[in-house]
């Protein structure tokens, strides 16, 4: 009897710690990956979008080894270019999106779907530098923006070959199992880019496309000095709304959204948030086109120091809250006492990995009571 | 006399370090070399020279030294590198062939990469392999598309080295642009903020006519390293608006500010010496020495609004008829409050002709069609080395496997006349080309007769097809043959020669333009157009034959199949159909209906009934275990 009890707590505590360790993953780090998958001259305007992009969430903060920029063409010191070494995305040439300061990791004749795959999904070859590859963990937040010509499910790269709705769902979907990112922002610019999302199933993923289907996404206006239109209405209206933010401007991602007036972008932005959890009034758009971290004061440094150490040699995820407060802090530690006094727990919790935590936790609760019920029922019949 | 003991000890320990850092200290070293065209433009050559001292002595900590390349020499053995970034062409008839600037600057377009490597041969392609992509990452560049063995080759004696281990290959097609340029910046310790390299303003470097961007890395045994530098940009002086007598024959005046956009040069305190030279080609001043008496021309012919701090007369050959000119500005000399603007006035036109190489080389297609061709290399010769010997030629040429080259079909041209090969080459090295595998490389050495005027060289080729998905998007452009270089190893490339020993005042830039070399060009990157399908036709012919089938075989099938008379009886049967089996099909159909409803709400994502099942079935058996224990 004290065994199938003991059993039981067991199994419960560790459900217990299962369920709120995978509930709060602190997010700690923010990437960006910015994707012009458009070859050729009158394209242009897909350079300056991803480099709009690019020149802000670098304002914002991310830093450039943490953003995988991939131009499918140079434009910047084409030929038919009037101005080498400069991009605009506006006629008034007041910003020069290349500057003197960019990285550019992946470019022309490398923008393949399969490069843009294997940078998600963390496969590539031994060889490749780490500039190139996407280094997030589970804590990261990421952006995806995505500009070039896409039609009904597909995005085309580079007039050549298409990335599919399922593809795109796919690669989330293992990104997701390899905890390589904790929240995920799809950003898309391109005709009928809304269908782009209709596969997505991950959780934790948000998706904004800047058109539905049947829908065309145009370009803002054209510079007659470049020869080509130089931006699109969707980037166009997100740069301008991002113009009047800093990095401690804490407007949220609904207020970036309702921005977005569909007479302006001649066409309807969609926004596909069944998957994400937090509402969104409450996310700064800095958790994602910035990289802002709270600085969590702590008494003693020595302490937080600490409790990180003994974080990274634990298997389990960290607790998030860990060293935000005292007692939370003492509260982790008692966490880790029991966890220690329990038998093979590394096994247990591999095979809980695997499934889902909340589901366990239900499953776990509804078996402990009612194995608790029968076993007192049993125990108080065979007693009399 | 212990207490002596120690102190003496702590004296030589503490003293030991400081010795070993003054002998063996990472040294960076800045110079700009800048010189007036013969075509109205203006060359700026930019130098930056790191150099670490052996490994040993300082373990894997620099001061000044990049550490990328130090770990990039340390991980793949590098003992030579040179890796070029270019966009343009170089002008070798205008801008000089045969001097030791044009020489090792000029550089084929796109990128050029080659390296000896110091480790065993079975090894040297993997190792180019992973340098190729730690290249890449550490130039944002595709260099990594030479990692592929069709790319690259080893050549064996038609290139400048001779070690087996040497591997090339080169891109013409890369594009290059600022951010080629950013992480190369990165590599000097002052980065663009400040020194010489802060001139380099990005629109003004690209718009020009020709910009090179080179690494070359030097390694010892010891693990000493010398990395050079270079950017070389031919950039056209805009006409200052000051001018009054607007002669159309006048050289355009420049100045730093006009070209760079840039106030003034200032120094990197970083550097041990920091330098601008100006430079006044030996042909210039032949030119300025019949204008007027010697010494006092320099006057009469131009202006300098900043005095040199020095001036030297170097001898392009020992044998020229007039020395070279060289104004030395020494940044370290001007202070920082009184920036300097460096240019050049002139007063009077003047025209000179620059440096030549024996034979001026282009490279050439003939033939058309998309099924054959030929590639033509021509020499022709510019008369400038009077010599009553043959000149020897070295042709090292890559092709890619696409474009099959029938080396039989060699044939050489002296003159307008065809010339039996034998007689004329003296060495020749083949690597036909595998498909898919690796390229054709042809190393040719040439003995061409004196007093010659033009020589062609004309080979065959063929066309190849390539896989569907091995097409680039822009396969209609055309397909690139890399440059071929043209060597005369007879020939040393006119170095700097002081007659007056001042080896104490060398800088690293002026020690670069005596190092010896042997005159070479570039030739042409050919433009070939291969056939190439049409890629939407697949789709067309998939969907055209698969409605063909459908059509074929649907009909086929109906009429094979389709029997008239059996339809007709059961229609006929089905209308008679009795109460019974009507009555019994409702009933089924009503039942499957009723047992499919409970089914959606038990299928619901929370509730697994598969789990649920399980766990009930483990819940009882551990409940009967018990009950059965307890029992007993």
């Amino acid at each position: 009897m004290v065994s199938l009890l003991y059993c039981v707590t067991c199994a419960f505590l560790v459900i217990l710690v299962v369920g709120f360790a995978s509930s709060s993953t602190i997010h700690n780090n923010n990437w960006a990956v910015l994707v012009c998958t458009s070859r050729f001259w009158f394209n242009y305007r897909h350079m300056a979008n991803t480099l709009s992009l690019y020149r802000t969430v670098k304002r914002l903060g991310i830093p450039d080894e943490r953003i995988i920029l991939m131009l499918a063409d140079d434009m910047a010191c084409n030929a038919r270019n009037n101005y080498p070494a400069q991009v605009f995305n506006n006629e008034n040439h007041q910003l020069n999106l290349y500057g003197d300061n960019v990285e550019v990791d992946y470019r022309g004749y490398e923008v393949t779907v399969d490069n843009f795959m294997r940078v998600l999904t963390g496969r590539h070859e031994t060889s490749v530098p780490r500039s190139k590859r996407l280094l997030s963990d589970e804590g990261s937040h990421i952006l995806l923006y995505m500009t070039g010509h896409g039609g009904d499910e597909f995005l085309k790269f580079q007039d050549n070959e298409e990335l599919q709705s399922h593809d795109l769902a796919d690669a989330v979907k293992q990104m997701k199992e390899k905890h390589r990112f904790k929240e995920l922002l799809i950003m898309v610019d391109t005709c009928q880019a809304a269908t782009l999302f209709s596969q997505l199933q991950s959780p934790g993923v948000l998706a904004i496309g800047s058109s539905l289907k049947g829908e065309n996404s145009y370009s803002h206006h054209l510079d007659s000095h470049i020869g080509v239109s130089v931006v699109d209405r969707f980037t166009f209206y997100t740069l301008a709304f991002f113009e009047k933010l800093t990095m401690y401007s804490n407007a949220s991602l609904n207020s970036l959204f309702n921005s977005y007036k569909p007479n302006l972008l001649m066409s309807t932005a969609y926004y596909r948030m069944d998957l994400y959890e937090r509402p969104l009034n409450e996310v700064p758009v800095t958790n994602f086109f910035g990289s802002v971290m709270t600085t969590i004061h702590t008494d003693s440094a020595y302490k937080g120091f600490a409790s990180t150490i003994t974080k990274s040699t634990d298997p389990v995820k960290d607790n998030g809250d860990i060293f935000s407060k005292d007692d939370k802090h003492e509260e982790g530690l008692q966490n880790r006492n029991l966890k220690e006094q329990q038998c093979s727990f590394h096994v247990w919790w591999k095979a809980l990995e695997k499934e889902q935590g909340d589901v366990f936790i239900k499953y776990g609760l509804i078996s402990m009571f009612a194995i608790l019920g029968l076993s007192t029922l049993l125990s108080a019949k065979s007693t009399n | 006399m212990k207490r002596i003991l120690l102190f003496l000890f702590l004296a030589v320990v503490l003293c030991a370090p400081i010795v070993v850092s003054e002998e063996e200290a990472e040294t960076f070293a800045e110079g700009l070399f800048l010189k007036p065209l013969p075509d109205r433009k203006l060359l700026a050559h930019f130098h930056f020279q790191s150099q670490a001292p052996d490994s040993v002595a300082n373990g894997r900590h620099h001061r000044v030294f990049p550490k990328a390349v130090a770990q990039l020499v340390n991980k793949f053995q590098i003992r030579e590198l040179e890796l070029s970034f270019t966009q343009g062409r170089w002008d070798y008839e205008r801008w000089g062939s045969s001097d030791s600037l044009s020489n090792p600057n000029a550089k084929p377009p796109g990128v050029e990469l080659w390296a000896d490597f110091n480790v065993p041969i079975d090894q040297v392609d993997v190792t180019w392999k992973s340098l190729t992509h730690a290249l890449s990452g550490l130039f944002c560049s595709s260099i990594n598309f030479l990692e592929s063995s069709a790319a690259y080759t080893t050549p064996h004696w038609g290139f400048n080295s001779n070690s087996s281990n040497v591997r090339y290959g080169a891109l013409p097609r890369e594009a290059v642009c600022t951010e080629n340029l950013t992480p190369w910046l990165k590599l000097l310790p002052c980065r663009d903020k400040t020194g010489i390299a802060s001139l380099l303003d990005r629109p003004s470097i690209y718009k020009g006519f020709y910009h090179s961007q080179k690494m070359q890395l030097h390694s010892t045994h010891s693990g000493g390293i010398l990395l050079d530098q270079t950017l070389t940009v031919v950039l056209q002086p805009s006409e200052s608006t000051d001018n009054l007598v607007s002669d159309p024959l006048l050289q355009p005046s420049w100045s730093i500010r006009s070209l760079f956009r840039k106030k003034a040069i200032e120094r990197c305190v970083l550097a041990k010496s920091s330098v601008v030279y100006l430079e006044i080609e030996n042909g210039l001043v032949a030119e300025l020495e019949k204008l007027g008496s010697i010494g006092s021309w320099g006057k009469f012919g131009f202006e300098l609004p900043v005095t040199p701090s020095r001036i030297l007369k170097p001898a392009m050959n020992m044998d020229a008829p007039s020395p070279s000119l060289l104004y030395e500005y020494n940044l370290i000399k001007y202070s920082e409050t009184k920036p300097i603007d460096l240019g050049l006035r002139w007063k009077v036109p003047f025209s000179w002709s620059c440096s030549k190489a024996p034979f001026h080389a282009r490279r050439f297609l003939m033939g058309s069609g998309n099924e054959r061709g030929s590639i033509a290399i021509s020499l022709q010769s510019t008369k400038s080395h009077y010599s009553h010997l043959n000149t020897k030629v070295v042709v090292f040429q890559i092709v890619p496997w696409y474009v099959r080259v029938y080396y039989h079909t060699l044939k050489i041209y002296i003159d307008g006349e065809e010339h039996n090969m034998s007689s004329v080459v003296e060495k020749m090295q083949v690597h036909p080309s595998e498909d898919k595998l690796s390229p054709g490389t042809m190393e040719l050495m040439l003995i061409l007769p004196y007093g010659i005027q033009s020589a062609v060289l004309t080979i065959d080729f063929d066309k190849g097809f390539l896989h569907i998905d091995d097409y680039p998007p822009d396969a209609n452009q055309g397909f690139d043959i890399p440059s071929a270089i043209i060597s005369f190893p007879d020939f040393q490339a006119s170095t700097y020669f002081f007659k007056e020993k001042s080896a104490e005042k060398q800088t690293p830039l002026l020690l670069k333009f005596q190092e010896k070399s042997t005159v070479q060009s570039y030739t042409e990157v050919l433009l070939v157009p291969l056939t190439t399908p049409d890629f939407s036709m697949p789709y067309n012919v998939i969907t055209f034959t698969c409605t063909v089938l459908a059509l074929y075989f649907g009909s086929l099938l109906n009429v094979m199949r389709r029997r008239v008379d059996e339809e007709h009886r059961l229609l006929s049967q089905a209308k008679k159909q009795g109460l019974i089996p009507l009555l019994f099909s409702k009933l089924s159909l009503k039942f499957r209906g009723e047992r499919l409803e409970p089914a959606p709400s038990s299928d619901s994502t929370f509730v697994n009934p598969k789990l649920l099942l399980k766990v009930f079935v483990v819940a009882i058996a551990a409940v009967l275990w018990h009950y059965f224990l307890n029992d007993r």
